[in-house]
């Protein structure tokens, strides 16, 4: 929507005005502008980089143990490793988390399950898969009952592998999450 | 004490010519092939006459050579004599039909509906034969029988498709391959009711409603559902839906060797992955014939007791968790000292939560240097934290309010539905299986087995807590009186295992489970089915919910230290 469509701009407009451009916009546009214009802006602009800041500093993940990676997650939310100096914290409702940590086996029953939850979940949202079962059916692989190609339901940022990855990986991979949010450089593009 | 050839001539006599074939193999074990037509009776007959009040659960076999399908009923006593008897009733393989004895033993639904699913043995007289595990796309494909085209070709990768549903919603959808209709695999739509419309039935008034909770809830240790009816604050009925994270282990397990097997019960319940090898390795070395080294023995009691202080720890901190009464803080305090023990067995094993550390006949590394000292050191710790936590619970009026009388089960009861382990215990039964079925050194060791009185969710929490001291005390001793010598068996374990079959019972962290593993004498198992306890106990789950406060219900969840993984497989 332009300008012109609001407001009856003045035909005899200063050419110079004309040429000025903020971010690569041109002035007149963006003068009187839209919600979806400032959106347009603020995804180009390095305003995004302080949201990104914010938002890699406060990634809740979704509790969910699914498999034996579930129980190192438990462990890794817990004081011993205490994910939550890294701002990450566990919720136990799809609606208040960032990061789903997907930590086991997805079943052909638990499939439509998930994805529900996962549309649940309020943007911006990321995806971790842990264990060699969420990337590949690892051991499993050959189930009648597990979907092997995680990857193709959720876009899954990092993988984490191990049968079951130490609570260490967790971090480690947490770690890559938020520097892949701060780079901009997330499955889902935020 | 009743033997097991007083039970096969007690049968013999009562029922002449009901016995088709019998084997005594010890004391202890009675493998018997019961006419089919008398099934019935000659259960009733054992726990009328001879104390088998355990129905301890049912196992489907797919004789495909012989061209019939079996049905073992496992058959024990709680504590009258440690008898187990192996009841085999066999059916002809074009339509497979068996009494039910579901009327008989509250608790024999579940397996029944189990190996109906998987095998597609019809049980006649069977309150209702729903799937419970499979979801409904695969109920009519009978995936554990042997002939059973889609494994493994029906992997499901690349395959599910998204499609809109009538109502808008999402749903997928794994179409058969060309060549499975080709075949005449595709499986065969049943007609009977969903798990919803079924529970929808039981909406009398419009004052009730249900409520979900779960595949994913904060109160779940994993994807379970349970749904409760309730009006108010009361609940009226409870369902339960498994099969959320059903991997098929046991079709699994018989596609690969003999020593592969053992990474699979790491997997089946995750924090007692030690008692899971164990029972896998014990039934096939009861095949083999093989004796275990005295000191790999001692090494594998240590390791057993110190994963069941890190289940039991991790088990009591989520039920603190969940009534939230006692808050987070204990949650954190109980994850701490887990990692002193899992820190003990990972200098060992190596592995955090999957060991595979139990090997046929032995184990596989000895002790570390300096473990005793370490594990002394840790252990006092424990003991001295464990004694604290009993103290704060004794002593914390407000959690004894909430606590006490909620999900009480009676003795009588708690025998009657088939529970074992700490839920069992805490209604007063003194039933473990380190004493009923002793294996390894437990028989040489001191030690008593933990009981409660009432069988409510504090008596639960306060036997697991107890029981944590018992392991402590099992340990210095083993610690104190460990041999030196070799750690694996003289005799080379084979690649092959000679035909023959067993079963083999452990004390898990949460109850009674036995493996039952037949080889027909070749390099993979022929089948190897798993009674795990917390399959027994989810099954009481639903009973024990009617009647109680909302609020209970996940008080009442908890106090079992659930491991769906393993009720799963």
């Amino acid at each position: 929507m332009g300008i012109s469509d609001v407001i009856p701009v003045p035909v005899a407009v200063d050419k110079e005005i004309e040429n000025w451009t903020i971010f690569g916009q041109p002035v007149v546009e963006v003068w009187f502008t839209t919600t979806e214009k400032v959106h347009e802006i603020i995804e180009m602009s390095p305003i995004k980089n302080i949201f990104n800041w914010g938002r890699k500093n406060s990634v809740y993940f979704l509790m969910q143990p699914m498999g034996c990676c579930g129980v190192e997650m438990f462990v890794f939310g817990a004081a011993p490793y205490d994910c939550t100096r890294f701002g990450c914290m566990p919720r136990n409702t799809p609606r208040q988390c960032d990061v789903m940590i997907i930590s086991g086996y997805i079943t052909r029953k638990y499939l439509p399950v998930i994805k529900n939850l996962w549309e649940q979940m309020v943007e911006p949202k990321w995806v971790i898969a842990i264990g060699e079962c969420a990337i590949s059916g690892g051991p499993f692989y050959d189930s009648y009952n597990i979907i092997q190609n995680t990857a193709d339901y959720f876009p899954i940022d990092v993988f984490i592998p191990g049968c079951p990855p130490r609570p260490e990986q967790f971090l480690e991979g947490l770690m890559a999450l938020q520097e892949k949010i701060k780079e901009r450089k997330d499955k889902r593009g935020y | 004490m009743t033997t097991a050839s007083d039970v096969l001539s007690s049968i013999q006599s009562a029922f002449p010519g009901a016995v088709l074939e019998s084997k005594v193999e010890s004391d202890r074990r009675l493998w018997a092939t019961i006419d089919s037509s008398k099934i019935v009776d000659v259960c009733k007959h054992l726990t009328e006459k001879l104390a088998f009040d355990h129905y301890s659960g049912a196992a489907g076999v797919d004789w495909i050579a012989r061209n019939e399908m079996e049905v073992v009923q496992i058959m024990t006593s709680h504590g009258a004599h440690q008898v187990v008897a192996m009841l085999k009733s066999k059916t002809p393989r074009e339509k497979p039909t068996i009494k039910s004895l579901a009327n008989l033993y509250w608790n024999a639904n579940w397996y029944e509906r189990e190996i109906w699913e998987m095998f597609g043995i019809n049980f006649e007289g069977h309150p209702g034969l729903y799937p419970l595990l499979l979801g409904d796309d695969l109920v009519g494909a009978w995936p554990w029988r042997k002939d059973f085209k889609g494994y493994p070709d029906l992997t499901t990768g690349k395959r599910a498709v998204e499609r809109p549903t009538a109502d808008g919603y999402t749903e997928y959808f794994i179409p058969p391959t060309p060549a499975e209709i080709e075949a005449g695999t595709v499986p065969i739509k049943l007609k009977y009711p969903s798990y919803r419309e079924r529970e929808e039935a039981e909406i009398k008034s419009d004052a009730e409603m249900i409520m979900h909770m779960g595949p994913q809830h904060a109160m779940l240790p994993g994807p379970f559902l349970l749904d409760i009816l309730v009006e108010g604050e009361r609940v009226h009925k409870a369902f339960l839906d498994l099969g959320y994270i059903h991997k098929g282990i046991e079709k699994i397990m018989e596609n690969r060797s003999w020593l592969q097997g053992i990474t699979y019960t790491d997997r089946m319940c995750y924090v007692a992955s030690l008692t899971n090898n164990e029972c896998y390795c014990g039934a096939v070395e009861k095949i083999l014939g093989v004796e275990v080294p005295e000191r790999a023995q001692y090494i594998r009691v240590i390791l057993e007791e110190l994963s069941r202080i890190q289940s039991h720890l991790i088990g009591t901190g989520e039920f603190l968790t969940l009534i939230a009464g006692v808050g987070y803080a204990p949650w954190n305090f109980m994850i701490i000292d887990r990692e002193r023990i899992i820190s003990m067995i990972e200098s060992v094993t190596g592995a955090r939560l999957t060991h595979t550390f139990v090997r046929f006949g032995g184990a596989r590394n000895d002790l570390p240097e300096g473990f005793a000292d370490k594990c002394r050191d840790a252990l006092k710790y424990i003991e001295s934290r464990t004694k604290e936590y009993i103290e704060l619970f004794n002593q914390d009026p407000i959690y004894h309010m909430r606590m006490e009388d909620v999900g009480a089960l009676s003795a009588e009861t708690a025998k009657r539905v088939g529970i074992s382990g700490p839920p069992l215990r805490a209604a007063g039964v003194a039933y473990d299986m380190r004493k009923e079925d002793p294996i390894l050194a437990y028989p040489d060791l001191d030690f008593k087995v933990i009981t409660g009185t009432k069988g409510d969710c504090a008596d639960r929490v306060d036997v697991r807590l107890r029981e944590i001291l018992e392991s402590v005390h099992i340990i210095e001793q083993c610690l104190d009186r460990i041999p030196s010598g070799p750690i694996m068996t003289e005799t080379k374990v084979p690649k092959k295992i000679p035909a023959g079959e067993a079963y083999y019972r452990v004390e898990d962290p949460r109850g009674e489970m036995g493996m039952y593993v037949i080889s027909d004498g070749g390099d993979k198992p022929y089948r190897v089915k798993v009674r795990g306890p917390f399959y027994a106990t989810l099954q009481t789950l639903p009973p024990l919910l009617e009647g109680v406060y909302i609020a209970d219900v996940v008080a009442i969840a908890g106090s079992m230290d659930g491991c769906p993984s393993e009720a799963d497989r």
